[in-house]
């Protein structure tokens, strides 16, 4: 049995990794930057090692550091969460190697998967619906642009080694081909540093639908149900929600056999995530697998009662799954926001910087997967998450009005968030309505801007803040003094 | 007491009377208000406006008064304050005849060297501030007098990276 787990990561994501650990008597490492030496992450440990500079190829993603501090500290697990090094195939072959367990699936399957060709054709002989297109990779642009007349435009170019939407162009027409190709190829180099590329038919206006799926080492696979995650910006999605408004009972079953089929097509253990576009018409399409613990993840836990971290360390411990899909069966409507330190006013731009002060939103049915406090400085080295909201009622309208609720009582001084843009998504027509594909925030939030709101409530409380002028200097010195002790900031603060 | 406090650009003025000991009169143009409050903590008011109760947060940040209620944040700063300091930074740090960072961010790559020549919005530097890019541009055609930086500093909103001295129109 797995008796301390390293995280390989940082933010709310090694909190909420941390918090189960916790929960099954098993000790946690935290690894951390020289920015986040105060971080969250780091105070919730029970051990925790320095990895140096913050750029992220000298530490978070800094394999040989990692599994030097694996070693050092005694861990037997590495939990690598989501992004940095989760679906690094050699990080996961270097951990088999030193015999620490990696909580993820073998690297074999993560390297299958993280090819979108290789990823197309196991899923194609799996028997699982995949968009019309190529399942090889092409450098020559004459020969895509025939490839492209036997789809039927338009097309979409993509990256093999694809993801967040680098690498990715849309064609509409045969003469723009060529260009989109370069541009493609030429993106995808700088960000995967490999330039290969297929194409596939372009969807359009589809719905994003996933299915989370568990599979332990002796074949037995089940899912925990879909998520749909079509409220997206730049490719990145802000607002999922489970169930989807898309799916019919029968078509909930229908995809639910595809990803339980395309999990063990691929060999799959561990946690994972089957990722379909459904169009219009409600055909589905595979699209690619993740093979980590989703950010979005919470509100599948929170309609299921499953929790997926526990999961994930039992599946590496060589447990069988104790859950069948009889057992599986969600329960009300869960909605999660990603609250980012950006600007949405002025195109989600990042917007790091200190926290003033930082108030979370409970209540029945609120969970928040959080990894500041008052006083942290949220870095610009890494994405910029704060932490996730997610609200969980009865059905899709309560868990709606619960979130607006939540969101309006979130306060978060000195970094600006996307709170009342988000607020505004779930207070529109189409949001109510259910009519949520890719283009939803292009469509009715492009051009977004905060309403004045109550400028006279604002001067107000200013004024009333200066006639309080008399503890104020008082209250300033103590702003800055820097190393104000978190613990005596957090003030209420779930585990 | 008078202010003028400035939100988004634009300056309310504002009058404050003290009516008795706990309770205030807000003047905001034609309207006024009825005002009590409890200060709950360092980050916390209680008002009561007209016989309603709401809570509203503050912090002080770089740019002046954060205040935050019902889900949005508003930035109030006291335009008489801001005189009195004389010399401030243009707020909102939107700067537009100078090469400077609109946030906290680390240099990438400097794509021109003193001495070149650039164009109005030529790309002059890289900045990227939680794994998002930005090229910043030349505000104007000109000449490069001085480099500030290079690749790999961090930088504040503010800081000039690079100097540009601009081209006469008549030369």
């Amino acid at each position: 049995m797995i008796k301390k787990i390293l995280i390989a990561n940082r933010g709310e994501i090694a909190c909420r990794v941390m918090t189960t650990c916790k929960e099954m008597g098993i000790e946690s490492v935290a690894v951390f930057s020289d920015v986040d030496q105060k971080a969250l992450h780091v105070l919730m440990a029970d051990y925790s090692y320095c990895l140096g500079e913050s750029e992220p190829s000298k530490s978070y993603l800094n394999i040989e550091k990692i599994i030097d501090a694996a070693k050092q500290s005694g861990a037997d697990a590495i939990h690598p969460g989501y992004g940095f090094l989760a679906e690094n195939a050699s990080f996961a072959a270097r951990c088999e190697e030193e015999g620490i367990i990696f909580i993820g699936p073998p690297a074999r399957v993560i390297s299958n998967l993280g090819d979108k060709t290789i990823a197309r054709q196991i899923m194609i002989k799996g028997g699982v619906p995949v968009t019309p297109g190529m399942t090889q990779t092409e450098p020559d642009p004459l020969v895509l642009a025939r490839e492209a007349d036997k789809i039927g435009y338009p097309v979409l170019i993509k990256a093999a080694a694809g993801g967040g939407g680098k690498g990715m162009r849309i064609v509409k027409h045969p003469g723009e081909m060529q260009d989109a190709c370069a541009a493609a190829s030429s993106e995808a180099v700088s960000a995967f540093g490999n330039g290969a590329i297929y194409l596939e038919k372009y969807i359009e206006k589809p719905r994003h639908v996933e299915f989370q799926i568990l599979a332990d080492a002796y074949g037995n696979v089940i899912h925990l149900l879909e998520r749909e995650c079509s409220i997206q910006r730049r490719h990145q999605k802000i607002i999922e929600e489970t169930p989807s408004p898309g799916l019919t009972p029968s078509l909930r079953e229908e995809m639910g056999k595809a990803a339980v089929a395309a999990a063990k097509a691929s060999g799959y253990v561990n946690a994972g995530t089957i990722e379909f576009l459904l169009d219009r018409e409600g055909r589905f399409y595979f699209l690619e697998v993740n093979t980590r613990l989703q950010v979005e993840h919470p509100i599948t836990e929170m309609v299921t009662g499953i929790d997926l971290v526990r999961q994930q360390i039992e599946v590496a411990s060589g447990k069988r799954l104790a859950l069948t899909q009889k057992d599986v069966f969600g329960r009300g409507h869960a909605i999660e926001c990603r609250v980012y330190a950006e600007d949405p006013a002025r195109g989600f731009f990042p917007s790091p910087g200190k926290i003033r002060f930082f108030q979370q939103p409970t209540g029945p049915g609120i969970r928040n997967d959080c990894g500041v406090y008052s006083g942290v400085e949220v870095p610009v080295d890494y994405d910029p998450i704060i932490s996730k909201l997610v609200a969980c009622a009865e059905d899709r309208e309560k868990a709606i009005a619960k979130m607006i609720k939540a969101l309006g009582e979130y306060v978060i001084l000195g970094v600006k968030t996307p709170i009342p843009f988000l607020i505004d998504v779930l207070k529109s027509e189409p949001f109510a309505a259910g009519e949520t594909y890719t283009d939803f925030i292009e469509k009715h939030f492009g051009n977004w801007t905060p309403g004045e709101g109550d400028i006279d409530m604002a001067l107000i409380s200013y004024l009333m803040n200066e006639i309080s002028g008399r503890d104020k200097t008082q209250y300033q010195s103590s702003i800055s003094q820097e190393a104000l002790s978190p613990w005596k900031t957090l003030g209420n603060w779930r585990l | 007491m008078e202010y003028n406090l400035i939100i988004n650009d634009k300056t309310f003025p504002v009058t404050l009377d003290i009516q008795d000991g706990k309770k205030y009169v807000v003047s905001i143009g034609e309207k006024q208000f009825s005002v009590e409050f409890d200060r709950i903590g360092e980050h916390l008011l209680s008002l009561d406006v007209n016989g309603k109760k709401i809570n509203t947060y503050l912090a002080d940040t770089p740019e002046g008064k954060e205040i935050f209620f019902n889900g949005k944040s508003y930035l109030v700063i006291d335009a008489d304050a801001l005189e009195q300091e004389g010399t401030r930074k243009s707020s909102g740090g939107k700067s537009s005849d100078e090469v400077t960072s609109p946030m906290p961010a680390v240099v990438i790559k400097v794509m021109v060297k003193e001495g070149d020549m650039v164009e109005k919005g030529q790309g002059v530097v890289v900045v990227s501030a939680m794994k998002m890019e930005t090229t910043l541009f030349a505000p104007f055609a000109g000449c490069v007098t001085k480099i500030n930086v290079q690749s790999g500093d961090k930088v504040m909103p503010g800081v000039i990276l690079v100097d540009i001295e601009k081209i006469e129109e008549n030369t």
